[in-house]
């Protein structure tokens, strides 16, 4: 209790090194004399721009009450009615001639950059399903006492961490993907999980064999078979004990997915490169970028935690 | 003869084990053990004790001689083992409780995932098992929560949930604080009187002494001895001589 005044000095020197950090970037903008554009970030994110709707004949406006506004034709056409707008562009009684604006409606269209991170999302979801079911055979095949299965899991292991995802990814498209037929998404999908699985299998490896051996005997002991002792007793342990480890490898596959945008899938960071060609604000955009990055691994590695303390319940 | 082989619900002919780093644990180890009865097994750490008791549900493996448990043969391949198994329980020296699991769920997963017992019908059971060991306060206890005592007790209500015909007990109280040994053996004695064929491993000379039908005595990967414990405990075979002079 006596270092309390210390942890109050050394946090109030991480909270100076921090707006150190922020002044920095500041004055290196200055520097270059960068003059910063935020106010174009967000329509790229959510696109509020509000269209106009016109008349599309002759005729007078009334505005009934609950702000409905109906205009009738002329003509004898049927009577145009918005009961939705934001914006009101003419006064009750008025007279209307075709293609005069009435109403501006506020459209939210989503923008290119959340659709990149849509894309990224989902990319992400789907890669992981997969490389935690190869991750999980791999791990087992590792310690099978089957030669093959164990040779073939080595060699797995070996192949896919000893090479660049870049390069994964580019044989994938354009090898694998070529002798398969397969589209970009499943191409770039089939990487990742491959790259992850064999991380994953590592993981689940240490994972089982850091069980300890009497586990497995009490399990057989009670008439267990090889399957369901593993199931029952050492996976749920394994898994337990895997989660730091786990989250790690989820969270760089997050980060990873950026890798697929040279087979142009259009995920956060290829959105990001357009977005930057058309705005001519790169810092902003990459900044923003890296923010909706953080928000994806910030949220996952807090559901971990929510989790791993679900299980620590047993401890 | 054929008595004698009618009432063995375990006959352990000539057995050999050699690991292959070359080490010879078991030397012709031969052992009828009939229904019922109690049979203490004692010897110096590395005389092959454990590993013939592991021999009898097949965590160990033997490498020559034949096993038969309820006259189903260990050595024939086409024995499912998994099923003898479900009539052997086993204790072991580190409980080795399912830490993810309370001492309740420990004791019904293999009803519910090898007999496919309803969990309802398993947790009934459960709970009756470990009211008879004690531990009814316990039950929604994780091992971790459990002193090395109870952890034990609930070991036992978990072997003896799979309504075993055999029990071996590893070293059952070796693990164990002093003071907990007590509570331990006398689960043990009670299932003894109950008419359980048990196979015990033990330095515990007194439960040796009081519940044991038959004592034997194990060196070098040999049984050297056994005998009724009265007979036994007054034996002068100086190899026996030798060991309990220094346990005792």
């Amino acid at each position: 209790m006596e270092k309390q005044p210390h942890l109050l000095l050394w946090k109030a020197v991480f909270v100076l090194i921090m707006i150190g950090l922020g002044f920095g970037i500041y004055a290196g903008s200055k520097s270059i004399d960068y003059t910063w554009r935020w106010e174009r970030i967000p329509q790229y994110i959510i696109n509020t721009e509000a269209t106009t709707v016109r008349s599309p004949f002759d005729g007078s406006a009334t505005i009934e009450k609950g702000n409905k506004l109906v205009v009738t034709s002329d003509y004898g056409d049927d009577p145009l009615v918005i009961e939705k707008f934001d914006n009101l562009l003419v006064s009750n009684g008025d007279l209307v001639f075709e293609g005069d604006p009435l109403v501006e409606v506020e459209n939210w269209n989503i923008g290119p950059l959340t659709w990149g991170l849509v894309m990224t999302l989902q990319l992400s979801v789907v890669s992981l399903v997969f490389a935690v079911v190869i991750g999980l055979f791999a791990g087992l095949a590792r310690i099978s006492t089957n030669p093959a299965l164990r040779y073939l899991s080595v060699t797995y292991i070996e192949l896919i961490r000893g090479t660049p995802l870049l390069v994964q990814i580019f044989i994938f498209y354009f090898f694998i993907g070529t002798v398969l037929d397969l589209d970009r998404f499943t191409a770039g999908v089939a990487a990742l999980s491959v790259f992850t699985g064999a991380y994953i299998a590592e993981i689940v490896r240490s994972g089982i064999q850091s069980i300890s051996p009497g586990q497995m005997e009490a399990a057989r002991s009670l008439g267990m078979n090889y399957v369901q002792a593993m199931v029952n007793v050492i996976l749920p342990q394994a898994f337990k004990r895997t989660l730091p480890p786990m989250a790690g490898q989820f969270i760089n596959l997050i980060k990873d997915s950026s890798l697929v945008s040279v087979i142009s899938i259009t995920d956060l960071t290829k959105a990001g490169r357009e977005v930057v060609s058309s705005t001519f604000a790169p810092f902003e955009v990459w900044f923003a970028v890296a923010l909706m990055y953080l928000v994806l691994t910030g949220a996952l590695s807090w559901a971990i935690q929510r989790l791993e303390k679900r299980l620590s319940a047993s401890d | 003869m054929t008595n004698m082989t009618d009432k063995s619900i375990i006959q352990a002919r000539n057995i050999e084990k050699i690991y292959s780093n070359g080490c010879h644990a078991l030397k012709n180890v031969s052992l009828d053990i009939n229904r019922g009865e109690v049979v203490v097994i004692i010897g110096p750490s590395g005389s092959g004790k454990s590993t013939f008791l592991r021999t009898l549900n097949q965590l160990e493996s033997i490498s020559d001689g034949s096993i038969h448990i309820d006259e189903v043969s260990l050595t024939d391949r086409k024995t499912n083992i998994n099923k003898v198994r479900e009539e052997v329980g086993m204790v072991f020296q580190s409980f080795n409780l399912f830490p993810h699991k309370t001492a309740l769920g420990n004791v019904v997963l293999s009803p519910m995932k090898v007999k496919k017992k309803a969990r309802t019908v398993a947790e009934q059971e459960g709970r009756e098992l470990l009211k008879k060991v004690g531990l009814a306060e316990r039950m929604n206890n994780y091992p971790s929560h459990l002193s090395g005592g109870q952890q034990q007790r609930v070991a036992i209500a978990r072997a003896l949930a799979m309504h075993p015909k055999i029990m071996l007990f590893d070293e059952p109280t070796s693990a164990l604080d002093p003071e907990m040994v007590g509570e331990v053996l006398d689960v043990m004695k009670s299932l003894a009187s109950d008419g359980m064929t048990m196979v015990v491993v033990t330095h515990e000379m007194g439960f040796a002494r009081e519940v044991a039908d038959r004592v034997v005595f194990m060196e070098d990967g040999e049984l050297v001895f056994e005998e009724s414990p009265e007979r036994f405990f007054s034996s002068d075979n100086p190899r026996l001589q030798r060991f309990l002079g220094q346990v005792l």
